[in-house]
């Protein structure tokens, strides 16, 4: 990071005069480009509605799974929800949801025990560029090669599931109740609905 | 690749009926949508800001592959007191969607 | 067919429309071919007001009541009959309790409801099924 320290080097005047009560005893010959001091407030946590929580089920609205009904493991810095199936339930890894793409229900799963690695953050699941485009001209192509989960996310979705199960186990029907989809029938008025 | 069929249904049907209109002139901008099971204007709060998708079947293949066209829109407001809501889309539905179903997404949701 | 529900003063009634729609009324007067005057004070509250046929639906229960009768007649009359508990015994006033605790269900009791009733006539089907044989 670019912050304006005056230490060291030729350019070492202001810093050290000013403490000591002095006035400069030369000025420097360059002009220091001063970085401009940016104004913007610092990154807010994001925020999201109260229904969300840690812990809080959530059905997921759209995209390849949809219906499916998940575990909000945390918020991140993004604003994004961090959830997981449990993988071994439902078949959702650890991902980021928008949470305009959920429903938050009433149901809760004690995810105290649950620790996330801290490795885990928004850059964790970023795409590089690079893998994106490259990816994108093979599957042109046609040879495009299947997208392999590296050990290191594997690794950290046993690790997190593995509390996880516990908890979500310790409710009966909970297992059940996460490994089936969520669906309107006919008659169903999700504006009556309590979630 | 993700079937085309939706096993699960995550959105409520609606109906176009017609588009804004005066008793001489009528607003294509604006449509009106009848979401099923809202009755009620106290109803229609839930459903604002939510998409809805008109979807058609063309018979060739857009862009993406698929030979369904999508027009997207969102409720923006009650249209009277039966639950009747004004939608916008991003290009003015045809007229030959009036009387066809809608999808009314639970998108973005807000519970 | 003959009739065994009458409009007549005593009456009791379910209001099935508007702000006192499924509360308990007592008719306690009739106005004419349409409409009736009925009084909820016994019952749930509803207010004293004339209402049309169309809007009530009749139970069986009946109370001994003079024509045009206030509040507290009312009430006496309600209590002598036990009509309240004869009301909330009756399948009808059952039916509706449950309609309105399922409506209140959250997503995760629903599918437990679901479960159970899945696992009942699963149990039914199986003893069914060895009554066949």
């Amino acid at each position: 990071m670019a912050i304006f320290v005056a230490t060291g080097g030729p350019k070492k005047a202001p810093k050290t005069a000013a403490s000591k009560g002095k006035s400069p005893r030369m000025y420097p010959a360059d002009d220091v480009p001063v970085p401009k001091k940016s104004r913007k407030a610092t990154k807010a946590a994001p925020k999201v509605r109260g229904s969300i929580t840690p812990g809080t089920v959530v059905i997921l609205l759209s995209g390849h799974f949809r219906g499916k009904r998940v575990v909000c493991l945390k918020v991140l810095k993004s604003g994004l929800l961090l959830v997981s199936g449990p993988f071994k339930i439902n078949g959702v890894p650890l991902k980021r949801v928008n949470p305009a793409y959920v429903i938050a229900t009433s149901t809760k799963v004690d995810v105290s025990k649950v620790s996330v690695p801290a490795s885990v953050d928004d850059a964790y699941f970023a795409r590089s560029e690079a893998a994106a485009s490259a990816g994108e001209e093979k599957f042109f192509k046609g040879d495009a090669s299947k997208a392999v989960v590296s050990d290191q996310r594997k690794a950290d979705q046993k690790a997190v599931d593995a509390a996880l199960m516990k908890a979500v186990g310790s409710t009966p029907v909970l297992k059940q109740y996460l490994n089936a989809k969520f669906t309107l029938t006919n008659n169903d008025r999700p504006h009556n609905m309590v979630f | 690749m993700v079937s085309d069929t939706q096993p699960t249904r995550l959105y409520v049907k609606g109906v176009h009926l017609g588009f804004k209109r005066g008793l001489r002139n009528q607003y294509n901008h604006t449509s009106l949508i009848k979401i099923g099971g809202v009755d009620e204007k106290k109803d229609v709060s839930f459903y604002l800001g939510k998409k809805i998708a008109y979807i058609t079947k063309a018979s060739k293949a857009g862009k993406d592959g698929s030979k369904f066209r999508v027009c997207w829109g969102k409720v923006c407001r009650a249209h009277g007191s039966n639950g009747v809501v004004r939608a916008k889309f991003s290009r003015p539905l045809p007229p030959q969607s009036i009387g066809a179903p809608v999808r009314v997404m639970l998108y973005p949701s807000n519970v | 067919m003959v009739f065994e529900r009458y409009v007549e003063v005593g009456r009791v009634a379910l209001v099935n429309y508007g702000d006192s729609k499924g509360e308990l009324v007592t008719i306690v007067d009739v106005v004419d071919g349409n409409k009736c005057l009925v009084d909820g004070a016994a019952a749930g509250g509803a207010p004293r007001q004339v209402i049309s046929y169309s809007r009530i639906n009749l139970t069986d229960l009946k109370v001994a009541l003079g024509r045009g009768a206030k509040g507290k007649a009312q009430k006496a009359a309600w209590k002598a009959a036990g009509t309240q508990a004869a009301w909330d015994s009756s399948s009808w006033a059952k039916r509706l309790a449950n309609k309105k605790t399922r409506a209140g269900l959250n997503d995760f009791s629903k599918f437990k409801v679901m479960c159970a009733k899945k696992s009942k006539s699963a149990a039914v089907a199986k003893k069914l099924k060895s009554y066949k044989k």
